[in-house]
C-alpha cells in the first residue's frame, strides 16, 4: 500500500504539491484571520503575557515609600522599583504634544518589560536615545532614528534627543485613547530635561496574585500609603479595555470574512481533492483488477490524501506564525506583539482542515472504488449532445475550435457547477472586498463625508480666542474657520456623560454632511449621528434633552449626519444655543477648513511659525486610519482568495483536459488543426471561468452595497456611504480572471499534437 | 458521384518512417512506393509490425514521413504543416482508427453530424447524411446512445460513418471490420462496396481476407516493404469450386 | 500403412508415397543437379525431415521409373570399380517444363497445403526471393477464390449454401493467415 502511495506521489508530483499547497493556504489564510482578529480586537491579552505586565501602576508623589508594601498589603507578589516619571512636552516642526517621560534603565526591567518592536532599548552609550511607545510614535509620525525636541512642561528646559527605538507596553492603553503618550528614557536625561524633583512623579507598578481581588487591593495600597501620595491609579481593566476595540464592527467584519473564507476553502479543498479523485479513477479500477479490495483502494487514496494534508497545514501552520506579525505591524494602532497564535482556534482550523481533505477524499474514493474495475477504467464522461445551438453555431461557420471547447464546458454538470461554484464565491468575497476598498477610499479623500470638513483644530492657548481669530484670518490658507465649543452634559436618568459639540452658529454652521433633513439653522435645532439617535431612542424630528452643568436644554434633532467622533454618537448644534439658554460657556477652539489642495501640516507649521509657538495647532484625527487593520485584512484575504479560485480553475482544467486527451486523435482527424485544438481545450476552461466570476462579481456588488450599509450602521455612520467598487475595476477582475483560465488551460495542456496517433492507448 | 475515375489520386515516392525511440531505431516503414487512383479500391494485407497502420497514418498526414513524398490530387503534401493538414483532412480524407475513432462525449449520431458539418454541409445536410449512413450500418437504434455504450464493434461501425460523413475522396480506414463478428462485417462490407461503386477511393489495412477480396488490389506490406502489388484474379466460381465446396453442378 | 515418423499419427500428414505425390520433389531435387536413387532419398529427409515420413527407397525408384517413362528424366548407369553399378538420374527439358509449370501453377485442391509447402521448401533451394513469388502468387489466387465466394454468395438464396460458402471463406482466410506464417518464418 505504502508503495502504491509513494508511487503515485512521484508520478502526479504537481497535483500532489498542488493538494498541498491549498491545504497550506487554507490553513494560513484561516490562521491569519483568527490572529488578525484576536490581535485586533483583544491585543491586550498578549501584551500582558509578553511584557510581563503589572496589573496595577501607581503615579505617586516622590519619595513615596512603598518597601512596605509588599508586606502590608495582601496579594502583591512584586513591586517594581519607582521609575522616575515627569510631564514633557513632545516638540516637532509644527506640532507640541503632551507626553509622559519615565525613566527606565538600559537594563529592562522583569516586571513590565516594554516590549522592542524596533529599534533599540535605552542605551548607556547614548544618553540623548529615547524610546517611544509604539502607538504613540505612529500617532505623532515619528520613527526610529528621527530627532525631536523634548521640553519640560514650563517650557524652562529642553532637550533634542533622538529615537532609537519603539517598543510596546500593556502599562497603558493605546495612544491616543489614553494619554499622554509614553516615552521611556534614561534617568539621566530625565534630570537633564526636569532638574526639579518636585515636578517628578514616581511611577511604580503592582503584580498581584488575583487579577479579580484588583479593586480590593487598589483600596488598601491607596489607604496604605495615604490618598495624598497617590497621583493616579491605573488598573488592567482600563488598559485592557481601552485597547479593545470598542466597535464590534471590526469583529463582525473579520468573523464575516472568516466565515465565507472558510466556505471558500472547503470549496477548494473538495474541489481539488474530488478532482484529483476523479482523474485517478482509472489508477482506482487498475488497483481493483491487480486484487484490493474498494475498502483498501478507499484507505490508500484517503491515507495518500491526509499524507499531503498534513504537509500543507504544516506548512501553513509556519506561514501564519511568519506573515501575522506582519499583517498586524503594518497597521496603526495594534501591536504586532500582541498576536501569539490564538491556541483554541489554531487547534480547531487545523483539525477542521484536516477532517474536511479527509472527508472531501473518503467520499468520491469511496463511490470511485465500488465501481467495478471495468467500468473504472472505462471512465468516460457522460454523453451530451452536439446541442441545437452548438450545431446551428457549426453550420453558420463560426470557429469549430470556440464552439467545440464552449459545448465541452457543460458536458460534466456536476464538475461544471462546482467550478463555476468554486470560483464564484472567491469572486463574490474579492468584489466586496474591493467594495469595501473604494468605499475607505472614498472616505479617505473626502473626509467631509464622515463629517471631517476640517482638517486642523487650533486651541489658542495662552491667547485669547480674539487674538486667536485674528492670526487665523491672517492666514491664507484658511478658508473658513468655525468657533467651536466641546460641552460635556448629563444624560437625564443615566450616569453617563457625553461630549456634544457646538459648531460654529446657527447662522453659519460648520459644515457637517447631512445624509437626512438639514443642519441647524437656529439656536435649540441640533444635528446627531445614527448612533446618538439610536442611543437616545430619537429620530429626525424628535426632541431630545440633556443637562449641561445644571440647565436642561432641549434640543430638536433636525437632521442626521454621518461622523465619526466619540464612536459615532455625535450631537452638534450652533454655539449661540448654549449661549442663550445660559449654559456654562465650555472651551473653545476652532475648526479650520482648509483650501483645497493644502497640506494639514504645512498649514500647520505655519500657524505656528505666526503665533510664535503659542497656538495650540493639532491635526484632526481621521478614523479612517483606524480601519487599517480592515485594509490589510482584505489585503490578504483578497489575495488568499484569488489563490483559491486558481487552484479551482486549475482542477477544472486537468480534468477537462484528461477528457480531452482521449478524443485528440478523432478530431484531429476531423480535420481540426493543432491550434483550433488548443482553442478549445482554453475555451472551455475560459468559459466556465468568465461565466463564474460574472456571476461572482454581480452578486458581489449587491452584496457589498447592502453589506457595507450594515456596517457604517453598526458604526455609527449611518447609511449613504457605499461606495461600491468601480465598473473598471470589477471589468479588469473579470478580464484577468479569463486571462488566468486561459493561462491555466494553456499551460495544464501537453504538448498533444505531437503524440503520434499510433500510439494506441488501448481499447 | 462517379468523378474522374482513373486519374491518379495518391502517390507516394519512397515514403520511409523511423522511429526514434530512446534506443535502436525501428524503420517502419521503409521506401514504399504505392499509388492509388481515382475511385480506387486498395486493401494493404501484411502481419502485424508490418508498418500498415504507420503507412495509412503517413498518408492521412496524422504522422510525419521521416523521408519521401506523398502527392495527393497533384499536390505534394508531405511537407504541409499540420493545420494545412487538418483543412485537407476536413473536405478531402476520411480516416477510420484501430481505437477511439470517436468523440466521447457526444452521441453517436452528433458524432457522424459533426463530421458532415465540418465538411462543409449545411445542418439540414448533414442531418440527412447522417440519417442516411446510419441507417445503412444498422445503428438508427443506437443514435443516441454515448460512444462508450456501444460494443468495440458498433462504435467501429460509427467510425466508418463518421469518416464517410463528409464525403471524402479519399477514405483511409485501420481494421474497419477487426472488432466485428461476419454479420456486422458484411455490413461493413456491403458499405464499402457501395461507396466504392459510387467513386469513392478506399484504402485501407485488413486482416479480414473477405474485406481484402472486395478490393481492386491487394498490397502486401512486409517488415516496412512492399513485397506484393497485384489486382486480385478473376476466377470463375465453377472453376474453384469442385475443391473447395462440395456442390453439385 | 502404418505411418512413421515424429508426426504420425497427430497430423493427417501426407504420405509421400502416394500416387505421385513425390514427383515433383524430385523433380526439383534434379533440377539442381543430377543424383541416384540413396542421394534423392537423402536430400528428401534433410528437407522434408520430421514433417513427413521417411520415404521409402523402393517407391522413390518406382517414381523415378514412371518418370523416366514419362520422359521427364533420364537415367544413365555410372560405372563403379569397387562397387555395384548406381543409376544416375537427370531431368529432361519436358521434365524441366513441367516442373516450372507446377511451381508457378497456384496450388489447389484437397491437398492444397501439402502441396504448397513442398514448393515453398524446394524453393529454399533456389532462394528467397523465389519463396516471395511462390507466396504472393498463392495469395492472389486464395484472394481470387475468395472473390469469387463472395460473388458466389451474393448470388445464392437459402441459408444452408450460405453457410457452405461461409464454411470455405473462413477455411481461405485460415490458410491466407498460414501463408502469413510461412511467409514470416520461411522467407
Amino acid at each position: 500500500m505504502a508503495r502504491w502511495i509513494r508511487a503515485d506521489l512521484m508520478a502526479s508530483t504537481g497535483q500532489a504539491i498542488a493538494v498541498a499547497v491549498v491545504v497550506a493556504g487554507v490553513v494560513t489564510a484561516l490562521l491569519l484571520s483568527a490572529g488578525v482578529l484576536q490581535g485586533a480586537t483583544n491585543p491586550w491579552a498578549g501584551l500582558f503575557a509578553a511584557t510581563r505586565g503589572a496589573q496595577i501602576w501607581l503615579h505617586l508623589a516622590p519619595g513615596t515609600n512603598v518597601r512596605r508594601l509588599r508586606s502590608e498589603v495582601p496579594g502583591i507578589v512584586t513591586v517594581t522599583a519607582p521609575y522616575p516619571a515627569t510631564a514633557a512636552t513632545l516638540v516637532q516642526p509644527g506640532q507640541r504634544t503632551r507626553v509622559e517621560l519615565r525613566a527606565m534603565d538600559a537594563a529592562p526591567p522583569a516586571i513590565g518589560r516594554p516590549l522592542r518592536v524596533s529599534g533599540r532599548w535605552l542605551d548607556r552609550s547614548e544618553v540623548n536615545g529615547v524610546v517611544l511607545e509604539a502607538t504613540f510614535a505612529q500617532a505623532v509620525h515619528v520613527a526610529v532614528g528621527s530627532t525631536v525636541t523634548l521640553e519640560n512642561l514650563d517650557g524652562t528646559g529642553g532637550s533634542r534627543v533622538r529615537v532609537i527605538g519603539l517598543a510596546e507596553t500593556a502599562d497603558q492603553g493605546f495612544y491616543p485613547d489614553q494619554t499622554p503618550g509614553l516615552i521611556w528614557v534614561l534617568p539621566a536625561l530625565l534630570r537633564a530635561i526636569e532638574p526639579d524633583p518636585a515636578h517628578t512623579e514616581e511611577v511604580v507598578g503592582l503584580q498581584i496574585a488575583d487579577p479579580d481581588a484588583t479593586g480590593f487591593v487598589v483600596q488598601q495600597v491607596v489607604t496604605q500609603l495615604g490618598s495624598s501620595s497617590v497621583g493616579s491609579v491605573s488598573t488592567w481593566q482600563q488598559v485592557e479595555q481601552s485597547m479593545a476595540r470598542r466597535d464590534p464592527l471590526l469583529g463582525l467584519l473579520l468573523a464575516l470574512f472568516g466565515l465565507v473564507a472558510l466556505g471558500a476553502a472547503v470549496l477548494a479543498i473538495v474541489n481539488v481533492t474530488a478532482g484529483r479523485v476523479l482523474v485517478q479513477q482509472a489508477e482506482l479500477g487498475m488497483l481493483q483488477t491487480l486484487g484490493f479490495t474498494p475498502a483498501q483502494v478507499m484507505v490508500m487514496l484517503t491515507a495518500e490524501h491526509a499524507i499531503l494534508a498534513c504537509a500543507g497545514i504544516a506548512v501553513g501552520l509556519v506561514a501564519a506564525r511568519l506573515l501575522t506579525p506582519l499583517l498586524l505591524g503594518s497597521v496603526p494602532g495594534v501591536s504586532p506583539a500582541s498576536a501569539a497564535l490564538p491556541g483554541r482556534w489554531a487547534v480547531l482550523i487545523v483539525g477542521g482542515t484536516f477532517v474536511a481533505v479527509v472527508l472531501a477524499t473518503a467520499l468520491p474514493a469511496w463511490r470511485a472504488a465500488r465501481l467495478w474495475p471495468v467500468a473504472a477504467v472505462r471512465a468516460v464522461p457522460p454523453r451530451g449532445h452536439l446541442s441545437r445551438l452548438a450545431a446551428t453555431a457549426m453550420a453558420a461557420r463560426m470557429p469549430p475550435a470556440v464552439v467545440l471547447g464552449a459545448r465541452a464546458a457543460f458536458v460534466r454538470r456536476m464538475t461544471a457547477a462546482l467550478t463555476i461554484v468554486g470560483l464564484a464565491v472567491p469572486m463574490v468575497m474579492i468584489t466586496i472586498g474591493l467594495g469595501f476598498w473604494a468605499t475607505l477610499d472614498q472616505v479617505r479623500e473626502h473626509p467631509a463625508d464622515i463629517g471631517l470638513a476640517a482638517s486642523v483644530t487650533v486651541s489658542p492657548g495662552p491667547l485669547t480666542m480674539g487674538q486667536a481669530a485674528a492670526l487665523i484670518g491672517r492666514d491664507p490658507d484658511v478658508l473658513a474657520a468655525y468657533r467651536c465649543v466641546k460641552a460635556t452634559a448629563l444624560v437625564p436618568g443615566e450616569t453617563t456623560t457625553i461630549t456634544t459639540l457646538g459648531m460654529g452658529t446657527s447662522a453659519d454652521p460648520y459644515p457637517f454632511r447631512v445624509v437626512q433633513g438639514h443642519l441647524y439653522r437656529a439656536p435649540e435645532q441640533a444635528v446627531a449621528t445614527q448612533a446618538l439617535l439610536t442611543a437616545f431612542g430619537a429620530r429626525v424630528g424628535q426632541f431630545v434633552q440633556m443637562d449641561f452643568g445644571g440647565v436642561p436644554v432641549t434640543f430638536r434633532i433636525v437632521g442626521r449626519i454621518i461622523d465619526a467622533q466619540y464612536d459615532g454618537e455625535v450631537l452638534a448644534y450652533g454655539i449661540d444655543t448654549l449661549a442663550d439658554e445660559g449654559a456654562p460657556a465650555p472651551i473653545g477652539f476652532y475648526s479650520l477648513v482648509l483650501r483645497r489642495g493644502v497640506q494639514p501640516g504645512a498649514a500647520m507649521s505655519r500657524l505656528l511659525r505666526m503665533s510664535g509657538g503659542r497656538l495650540d495647532v493639532e491635526p484632526v484625527s481621521d478614523p479612517a486610519d483606524q480601519l487599517g487593520v480592515v485594509d490589510a485584512a482584505l489585503a490578504a484575504l483578497i489575495v488568499v482568495l484569488a489563490f483559491i479560485a486558481l487552484t479551482s480553475l486549475l482542477t477544472a482544467s486537468r480534468v477537462g483536459n484528461r477528457d480531452h486527451q482521449r478524443d485528440v486523435q478523432v478530431l484531429r482527424a476531423m480535420g481540426l488543426t493543432p491550434a483550433q485544438l488548443r482553442t478549445a481545450v482554453v475555451v472551455r476552461t475560459t468559459v466556465l471561468a468568465v461565466l463564474a466570476v460574472t456571476i461572482g462579481a454581480v452578486i458581489g456588488r449587491a452584496a457589498s452595497g447592502f453589506l457595507i450599509s450594515i456596517v457604517s450602521q453598526v458604526y455609527g455612520l449611518g447609511a449613504g456611504l457605499a461606495t461600491p467598487a468601480s465598473a473598471g475595476t470589477t471589468a479588469v477582475a473579470i478580464a484577468l480572471a479569463a486571462v488566468s483560465a486561459a493561462l491555466a488551460a494553456a499551460l495544464t495542456t501537453r504538448t498533444q499534437d505531437r503524440i503520434p496517433a499510433t500510439v494506441a492507448l488501448g481499447p | 458521384m462517379i468523378t474522374d475515375t482513373g486519374r491518379l489520386l495518391l502517390r507516394t515516392v519512397s515514403l520511409t518512417k523511423i522511429f526514434r525511440g530512446d534506443g535502436v531505431p525501428v524503420p517502419a516503414v521503409r521506401g514504399v512506393d504505392l499509388s492509388l487512383r481515382q475511385g480506387e479500391f486498395a486493401a494493404i494485407t501484411g502481419p502485424s509490425g508490418s508498418g500498415k497502420s504507420t503507412l495509412l497514418h503517413m498518408l492521412g498526414g496524422l504522422e510525419p514521413p521521416t523521408g519521401g513524398e506523398i502527392w495527393l490530387n497533384g499536390e505534394r503534401v508531405d511537407t504541409l504543416s499540420q493545420a494545412r493538414w487538418a483543412i485537407v483532412r476536413r473536405r478531402h480524407i476520411g480516416f477510420v482508427f484501430q481505437f477511439f475513432n470517436l468523440v466521447s462525449n457526444m452521441t453517436v449520431a452528433d458524432n457522424v453530424e459533426l463530421a458532415a458539418l465540418m465538411g462543409g454541409a449545411t445542418r439540414k445536410q448533414a442531418r440527412a447524411r447522417r440519417a442516411e449512413l446510419l441507417g445503412e450500418l444498422g445503428l438508427t437504434a443506437k443514435a443516441d446512445a454515448a460512444p462508450a455504450r456501444l460494443s468495440g464493434g458498433e462504435q467501429q461501425r460509427v467510425a466508418l460513418a463518421r469518416a464517410m460523413a463528409n464525403r471524402p475522396s479519399l477514405l483511409l480506414a485501420d481494421e474497419p471490420t477487426g472488432n466485428l463478428d461476419s454479420a456486422a462485417s458484411m455490413t461493413v462490407l456491403r458499405l464499402l462496396g457501395q461507396a466504392h461503386a459510387d467513386g469513392q477511393a478506399i484504402l485501407l489495412v485488413t486482416h479480414d481476407a473477405r474485406v481484402a477480396s472486395g478490393a481492386d488490389r491487394v498490397i502486401s506490406l512486409f517488415d516496412g516493404t512492399v513485397v506484393d502489388d497485384a489486382s486480385i484474379p478473376l476466377i470463375h466460381p465453377q472453376a474453384s469450386l469442385p475443391h473447395v465446396l462440395k456442390l453439385r453442378g | 500403412m502404418p505411418v512413421k515418423g515424429l508426426l504420425a499419427g497427430r497430423i493427417p500428414a501426407q504420405r509421400l508415397e502416394r500416387a505421385g505425390a513425390m514427383r515433383m520433389p524430385l523433380l526439383a531435387l534434379l533440377a539442381k543437379e543430377p543424383a541416384h536413387g540413396y542421394e534423392l532419398k537423402t536430400q528428401l529427409e534433410q528437407i522434408f525431415g520430421e514433417a513427413y515420413p521417411s520415404p521409402n527407397i523402393g517407391q522413390i525408384y518406382v517414381t523415378l521409373q514412371r518418370l523416366e517413362r514419362d520422359g521427364l528424366v533420364r537415367s544413365q548407369d555410372v560405372v563403379q570399380t569397387t562397387r555395384p553399378n548406381k543409376r544416375v538420374y537427370e531431368l529432361t527439358e519436358a521434365g524441366h517444363e513441367a516442373l516450372v509449370a507446377w511451381m508457378d501453377r497456384p496450388s489447389e485442391g484437397p491437398r492444397v497445403r501439402d502441396d504448397f509447402f513442398m514448393k515453398l521448401a524446394l524453393s529454399q533451394l533456389a532462394g528467397t526471393a523465389v519463396g516471395i513469388g511462390l507466396i504472393n502468387r498463392q495469395r492472389r489466387h486464395y484472394l481470387g477464390q475468395m472473390r469469387s465466394l463472395s460473388v458466389l454468395a451474393a448470388a445464392s438464396d437459402g441459408r444452408i449454401p450460405r453457410l457452405l460458402i461461409e464454411g470455405a471463406m473462413l477455411h481461405l482466410q485460415a490458410d491466407l493467415d498460414w501463408l502469413q506464417r510461412c511467409q514470416e518464418e520461411l522467407v
